[in-house]
């Protein structure tokens, strides 16, 4: 979702924190339209290249994200691939953008980088 | 003249000269004017005093972006409305939701965490009947008072409470006698811009009225400059809501008794059908307070909730309601914008952030009725500019996303207004028939939206915004077209409008409900259109003009 550059990635900067958080409180109704989602791009990765998710190259992972963020997947969903995405990168931005308070966006490190803490008081 | 009653005072019947109910832009002011001529006030507030660690800075759940619930009141369980949406579907709506049109509850209201935008509406936006005519379905109408009427109560709310803003600039829309008594708002690379644009086009800007503290004022602090403005509480109290100016004025009288956490269940009537006083829960406790007069001041939704929800055997349809008017054309603003990309950066980091605004398309634009007011924006919180934004053909993951933010989130300007609604009747909160609050009370519900006409004048403003960017400098400007909807949120206005005919109105132009003496409405609910601006100063200052007449007249 937020891969990383010069700047952690999303699992770096903390997003994995903050979804904890969020599935244990205000998300915990969409736990299951998550893990579902997660269950889907794991199925899908084995119908197109026959191989675990994770361990696909970045851009078979990304092309499987595209099909995924379009609704046209291959492999049998039990949930709107749409709607899965639309949580998958909100969350993920809320994580990395939001306060660090959220349990994401460790050292504010997104603020560094957009430039949010560059000067003037906070 | 009907205006001129007396209220008569029922001996035996009272324990307060005044109830007022809410204590926001409306309420707060006129507790402070009634109570400081002497009169006993009992304010009822149903949030809570509110300091700035309780309402926080949480990027998530603020009243600028609430996902996840919002941070000054009311509390998200137990206080739901239902929404009504253009197909007729009906849903219950929880307080963070966009379509529950939430404002802050709780001491000062909207006041509390608002941006503090403090514009008068120039003289056209009081007879937009007069001037364009009123377009078919709609129930544009002209004010029953002029802008020269309440002229001296604008400045009276601009030095009471505390405005900043440059008196010499857009005096050609908005004539004034008096300076702001504080000085404009500093400029910003992003000001610098907007200006240059402003002047290659000919279009006449100026700095944006704003009550905050630019030096210190009234005992307190100048404003320190942060990022958090609008839906955040302000960390030096420099931003001046009533929580902080005219409410601690009346509590300093001694005359006037605030209670929060208390809920208004029903202003109540005699056996004759006359107002006698409030029915409110406090502590789960139900209490009455007996007055000589009962304000309302509880927002365009919830002061016609509790004027429908008070129905008795002499007011069927419920209290100023004998026409149908009570709860009708709910409005608010749309809000055009539009956003563009500099080469460098436009970005200082000193809040609060909105700083030059160009009144030049308030009126007299061909084909648009009205029009409105185009400002930069506040500091947006990274989170918020991710979703509120970035450019539609940029994709929402990966690395041309992170790059965009990395790159543009300082590059990018902003402008946005709201723009005149054109009211409709069937934009409306009524009473929904079996959903209730926690304390057993029907909730609102709201349904329609404003007219057509409204879209027009939003698009014709969101191609102005486009333009101003592209004349500033932007490489490249994206925005969204605007759709009708029902567009109530913080500015919501419109619901028990003034007017002389109790036919097509609610109140007399002092606030007075039509046939009763003693029952006032005093907030937005009372303007008959909401201006092409922020509508808080106008409530204020009638607020002032209201709260003098009522002053006068208890005995």
């Amino acid at each position: 979702m937020i891969p990383a550059d010069e700047f952690p990635g999303a699992w770096e900067a903390g997003v994995g924190n903050y979804l904890e958080r969020q599935f244990a409180g205000d998300l915990a109704h969409q736990l299951e339209l998550y893990c579902a989602g997660l269950d889907g791009l794991e199925a899908e990765a084995n119908a197109r290249f026959n191989e675990h998710f994770a361990r696909l190259k970045s851009s078979q992972q990304n092309a499987i994200i595209e099909s995924v963020e379009s609704g046209e997947v291959i492999s049998s969903w039990k949930v709107d691939p749409r709607q899965f995405f639309k949580l998958l990168v909100e969350t993920a931005a809320e994580g990395y953008y939001s306060d660090p308070e959220q349990g994401g966006n460790f050292d504010a490190v997104s603020w560094t980088m957009t430039g949010f803490s560059e000067c003037g008081p906070v | 003249m009907d205006h001129d009653r007396v209220f008569r005072v029922r001996a035996g019947m009272k324990d307060f000269d005044a109830v007022i109910v809410g204590s926001g832009a409306g309420g707060g002011i006129v507790a402070c004017v009634l109570a400081e001529a002497g009169k006993h006030v009992l304010v009822l507030e149903r949030g809570r005093a509110l300091s700035f660690a309780d309402v926080g800075r949480d990027h998530l759940r603020n009243q600028r972006l609430s996902i996840y619930g919002h941070n000054a009141g009311p509390d998200l369980d137990g206080n739901p409305r239902v929404f009504v949406d253009p197909l007729g579907k009906s849903r219950i709506v929880k307080p963070h939701e966009l379509d529950y049109h939430n404002n802050a509850a709780c001491v000062g209201g909207g006041t509390r965490v608002y941006g503090a935008q403090a514009w008068r509406f120039p003289p056209d936006d009081f007879r937009m009947a007069s001037k364009y005519g009123v377009p078919g379905g709609s129930s544009l109408a002209d004010w029953p008072i002029s802008y020269e009427d309440l002229e001296p109560f604008y400045e009276r709310a601009e030095w009471e409470l505390g405005a900043a803003g440059d008196g010499s600039a857009l005096q050609e829309l908005i004539p004034r006698k008096r300076n702001y008594p504080l000085p404009p708002v500093a400029s910003s690379p992003q000001t610098d811009a907007l200006k240059k644009g402003a002047q290659i086009l000919g279009w006449r800007v100026g700095p944006v009225p704003l009550l905050i503290n630019t030096v210190p004022y009234n005992n307190r602090a100048a404003c320190a400059g942060c990022k958090y403005c609008v839906g955040f509480a302000c960390p030096t109290d420099a931003k001046n809501g009533t929580q902080n100016t005219v409410i601690p004025r009346a509590l300093a009288t001694g005359n006037c008794e605030l209670e929060v956490d208390a809920i208004v269940e029903k202003i109540d009537t005699d056996s004759r059908g006359n107002v006698i006083g409030i029915t409110y829960i406090s502590a789960t406790q139900r209490r009455v307070a007996r007055s000589k007069v009962v304000i309302i001041s509880g927002g365009a939704i919830e002061s016609a909730r509790l004027l429908l929800n008070s129905h008795s055997s002499h007011h069927l349809a419920g209290l100023g309601n004998d026409h149908d008017q009570v709860g009708r054309n709910l409005q608010g603003h749309l809000y055009p914008r539009a956003y563009g990309l500099m080469s460098s950066s436009v970005f200082n980091g000193i809040g609060p952030g909105v700083s030059i605004a160009t009144t030049q398309f308030n009126h007299d634009n061909d084909g648009v009725i009205g029009g409105g007011m185009l400002a930069d924006d506040f500091i947006k919180p990274p989170i918020d500019f991710w979703y509120d934004s970035l450019p539609p053909d940029l994709p929402r993951w990966g690395l041309l996303n992170k790059q965009f933010m990395k790159a543009n989130y300082t590059r990018v300007l902003h402008v946005r207004g709201p723009v005149q609604d054109i009211p409709k009747p069937d934009g409306r909160v009524t009473v929904d028939p079996s959903v209730k609050d926690r304390w057993g009370i029907p909730v609102a519900r709201l349904s329609g939206t404003t007219h057509a006409e409204t879209v027009k004048a939003a698009e014709f403003m969101r191609v102005r915004g486009e333009e101003w960017l592209r004349a500033s400098g932007c490489e490249s400007v994206w925005s969204a077209r605007p759709d009708l909807m029902l567009s109530g949120r913080q500015h919501q206005a419109g619901t028990c409008r003034m007017g002389h005919d109790p036919k097509s109105s609610v109140t007399d132009q002092w606030g007075r409900v039509h046939n009763l003496d003693n029952l006032f409405v005093v907030d937005g609910s009372l303007h008959v259109t909401n201006g092409g601006f922020n509508p808080v100063l106008t409530i204020m200052a009638l607020a002032y003009r209201c709260a003098d007449h009522i002053a006068k007249n208890i005995d």
